[in-house]
């Protein structure tokens, strides 16, 4: 069975070659864009500054683009942004206080829909075996009905010949 | 032209109401030709409805900018082809169109159903449909009329938004709303299904077409969304996690998971109670979307703006969901099935995990999308949610419903034993092990991409695997050609292999859009005439400028010679345009797109002596997000194509 499986199809084999495609480059330096898709324009509120195009979020990305040649990192050209314009700057929700349900929900969610399905299951489950079995019965059942119905016409043959 | 449109709306609200007067009324005398004569109401409904759209359209073409709504989306050099598209640009023509199309939709039904004889559902169904489009057709009349004049004649109107000027926008919205409409018809069959406690699959089997139609609409107008933010707006994405493409992708995911408990419920009789919830949660996420799009309470980069139609939406979704949650209350003991599932480990086992799955998606989506008001009615900081923590929440959630997708079809129905486990999962499984293997070896250590990238080729293995064990089965029995074999097997196994190439599709999605978030390369440069800007392999050199005009605009090229290994290899035009009446030049993206990668670049400045700014990146197999989802929508076409032999 392995020998046979590791005999790859060539379907396999394409669909490798396709992988291979993917450059492998691995991730650049830190670009003006990566840094705008967390901030929002503050001119524009709402509108993440990597699709904004005003002349506040132009300020904004010559900013970004002079503390990357500073030499400073993601996180710190952040903190930057949150010291002059507040939490709402951000288009990541900070992990803190209340903002907490925001990423607890969906993981709440699973905790209760992933068992509640394991739960549902289950029921199907015993409910399937209680059909089946309750199928059986009434197949005994029909089963002893015809016998019945048999012995009964046999007799009344019988009956009959005897008259 | 404005008053025969008025009329005809105000005809079209007439008619529906007075449908609906003769549905119930047909209804409390069992009176047949009474629900006849609704039905003919709602055909005259639709045909007020047309007569309307018709004389906005009219008002588009003729310049007639006394209407407020013409002057505000549209201008004399606007091209013939964008006034059409205008009709629908701001939310009173949106509005217009929805009644429109809902209306049409139920002449289908009307039309499709000619052939049976009325039965007891029949009434409720129109009934739902009436009382949808009544609803449309109110606001039209008495709250967003787009007819509604200026108090004097403007010499020009507005303009439609330049980001609006694109083909995408031609068929992005009005596709999008086929299919939010689209649900109503099998919302109006389950809640008439519910009213008259028809426990069968009929509801199912009678919508199974709108359902994957509609769904098929939504999977478009989302994939169009996308493709048009990505060749218009600039920004070098297709998808912002933005509140009005979450409120479109919000009910694809739970109409997604409808359509899989359909199956089952088709197949095996049981899930009748969640589906009759599915289908509502999409109906009113339908519905709620609209609102999120209509209303403004959310800052969207769409920008509709503060309508005032909030509230009536607000009114439409707690009765629709009150009403829906009573049926289901009164209904639920006829609906409820013993299961019949013998194990964890079968196909109905996986499709309820994929739907908590699908759900779990679905709810982190809409709780991300409206936490800013939640947030600012708790702490009364209104925050901005956007893309890193979609990324962040979701992408887990995704690659667990990619594995599920793989897993999903080699599992057999009721239970699945072990050597048919191990017969189906081993090829596919050392499949994807090899390719994990070899993507790390050349470098990709990345966690999300890794997994990405191997449980894709899990689900292509899986697909590959079963396609070739079936061509080879037919080929046994039938002595056929491989090619033969497959393209029968493709046709006469329409509704299986259409669900296949769905998830083909979306396996291929998920390589492009792993591939192109993870290994996207950025660079940006002012250059000269006769300067060069490199990025990854290439170079683009600034070769020459030029200016001119076209239709409504001004037009500024700047033409880039694409060089790789020193040898030119291509060109590209990226522009930047002045549009008649806009407040600010837009630019135009120029894309060098292959099955390896996409070369985008955009001009976002034009300094002194036609100096150009230039804004580049490279973005690894980002066709196959194209390709990928077009095969999804190729094989929802082909699962819905009906079967002569069932006909029979």
């Amino acid at each position: 069975m392995i020998r046979n499986s590791l005999r790859v199809a060539p379907a396999l084999l394409l669909t490798l070659l396709i992988f291979l495609l993917v450059p492998v480059a691995g991730f650049a330096e830190l670009t003006e864009t990566e840094v705008s898709e967390s901030l929002i324009c503050y001119a524009c509120p709402g509108e993440p500054l990597n699709i904004d195009r005003c002349g506040g979020g132009n300020q904004m990305r010559a900013a970004i683009s002079r503390l990357i040649k500073e030499g400073k990192s993601k996180p710190e050209i952040l903190d930057f942004f949150v010291a002059e314009f507040g939490d709402s700057i951000l288009t990541t929700v900070p992990k803190k206080g209340f903002n907490l349900v925001a990423y607890t929900g969906p993981l709440i969610g699973l905790l209760v829909g992933i068992p509640l399905a394991f739960f549902i299951i289950r029921r199907w489950g015993s409910a399937g075996r209680q059909q089946a079995t309750d199928n059986a019965s009434t197949e005994r059942t029909a089963t002893l009905d015809e016998k019945t119905r048999r012995q009964i016409e046999k007799e009344l043959s019988e009956l009959d010949e005897e008259d | 032209m404005i008053t025969f449109g008025i009329l005809s709306q105000i005809a079209a609200l007439f008619f529906t109401l007075l449908s609906m007067g003769l549905l119930l009324s047909g209804l409390g005398r069992n009176n047949v030709r009474l629900v006849q004569a609704g039905k003919r109401g709602l055909l005259s409904a639709m045909a007020a409805t047309t007569l309307a759209s018709i004389a906005l359209l009219s008002l588009f073409l003729t310049d007639s900018f006394q209407v407020e709504y013409v002057a505000s989306y549209s201008d004399r050099a606007l091209p013939l082809f964008y006034k059409i598209t205008a009709f629908w640009a701001g939310q009173k023509g949106s509005l217009l169109f929805w009644a429109w199309v809902l209306s049409l939709f139920i002449g289908m039904v009307i039309f499709n159903n000619r052939k049976e004889p009325d039965n007891r559902n029949t009434p409720y169904v129109y009934l739902v449909l009436a009382g949808t489009l009544s609803f449309f057709l109110f606001l039209l009349c008495a709250v967003s009329n787009p007819f509604d004049t200026l108090n004097f004649l403007p010499r020009d109107g507005q303009g439609l938004n330049p980001m609006l000027q694109n083909p995408g926008m031609i068929f992005h919205p009005p596709i999008l709303f086929f299919g939010y409409i689209g649900f109503t018809v099998p919302y109006a069959y389950a809640i008439a299904a519910m009213i008259t406690g028809n426990t069968g699959v009929d509801w199912i089997r009678k919508t199974r077409v709108w359902n994957v139609l509609s769904w098929i609409f939504l999977s478009i107008g989302i994939i169009l969304g996308g493709q048009w933010a990505y060749v218009e707006l600039g920004w070098g994405g297709y998808w912002a996690w933005d509140p009005v493409e979450n409120a479109s992708f919000i009910p694809w995911l739970v109409s997604t998971a409808f359509i899989h408990t359909a199956i089952i419920q088709e197949r095996r009789g049981i899930m009748k109670v969640w589906n009759m919830v599915l289908i509502q949660l999409t109906f009113l996420l339908c519905i709620f979307g609209t609102y999120l799009v209509r209303s403004g309470i959310l800052q969207s980069v769409h920008d509709f703006g503060a309508t005032g139609l909030g509230g009536y939406f607000i009114i439409f979704m707690v009765i629709a969901t009150i009403g829906g949650i009573y049926l289901l209350a009164e209904s639920y003991n006829e609906f409820k099935t013993p299961g019949s599932v013998e194990s964890y480990l079968s196909r109905e086992s996986t499709f309820l995990f994929n739907n908590v799955i699908l759900l779990a998606l679905a709810f982190a989506t809409l709780l991300g999308t409206v936490f800013p008001i939640i947030s600012e009615a708790v702490t009364g900081n209104k925050l901005t949610v956007g893309q890193p923590f979609f990324n962040q929440v979701n992408t887990p959630l995704f690659l667990m419903l990619v594995l599920l997708t793989g897993i999903c079809p080699l599992i057999g129905w009721r239970k699945a034993s072990v050597s048919n486990l191990r017969r189906n999962f081993l090829r596919p499984a050392i499949t994807a092990l090899l390719a994990g293997i070899i993507m790390a070896a050349f470098g990709i250590r990345e966690l999300y991409p890794l997994l990405a990238f191997t449980l894709s080729a899990f689900v292509g293995a899986t697909i590959i695997q079963e396609y070739i064990t079936a061509i080879r089965s037919r080929k046994k029995l039938s002595g056929e050609s491989s090619a033969l074999a497959g393209l029968k097997l493709l046709w006469k196994m329409r509704r299986r292999y259409g669900g296949h190439i769905v998830h083909f599709g979306l396996a291929m999605m998920v390589v492009g859009i792993a591939a192109s978030s993870a290994y996207k390369l950025e660079s940006q440069g002012t250059l000269r005439q006769g300067e060069s800007l490199s990025i990854g392999d290439f170079v683009l050199k600034y070769e020459s400028f030029r200016q001119y005009e076209k239709y409504n605009r001004t037009i500024y090229a700047a033409t880039l010679g694409v060089f790789r290994d020193g040898t030119r290899i291509d060109e590209m035009e990226a522009e930047r345009r002045y549009y008649v009446n806009a407040k600010q030049p837009t630019t135009e993206v120029a894309i060098r797109s292959t099955l390896v990668e996409d070369l985008y670049v955009t001009m976002p400045g034009i300094g002194k002596g036609n100096e150009i700014t230039l804004k580049v990146a490279v973005n690894p197999l980002l066709i196959w997000i194209w390709f990928g989802s077009g095969l999804m929508v190729l094989g929802g076409i082909l699962a819905i194509i009906p079967s002569r032999r069932k006909k029979s």
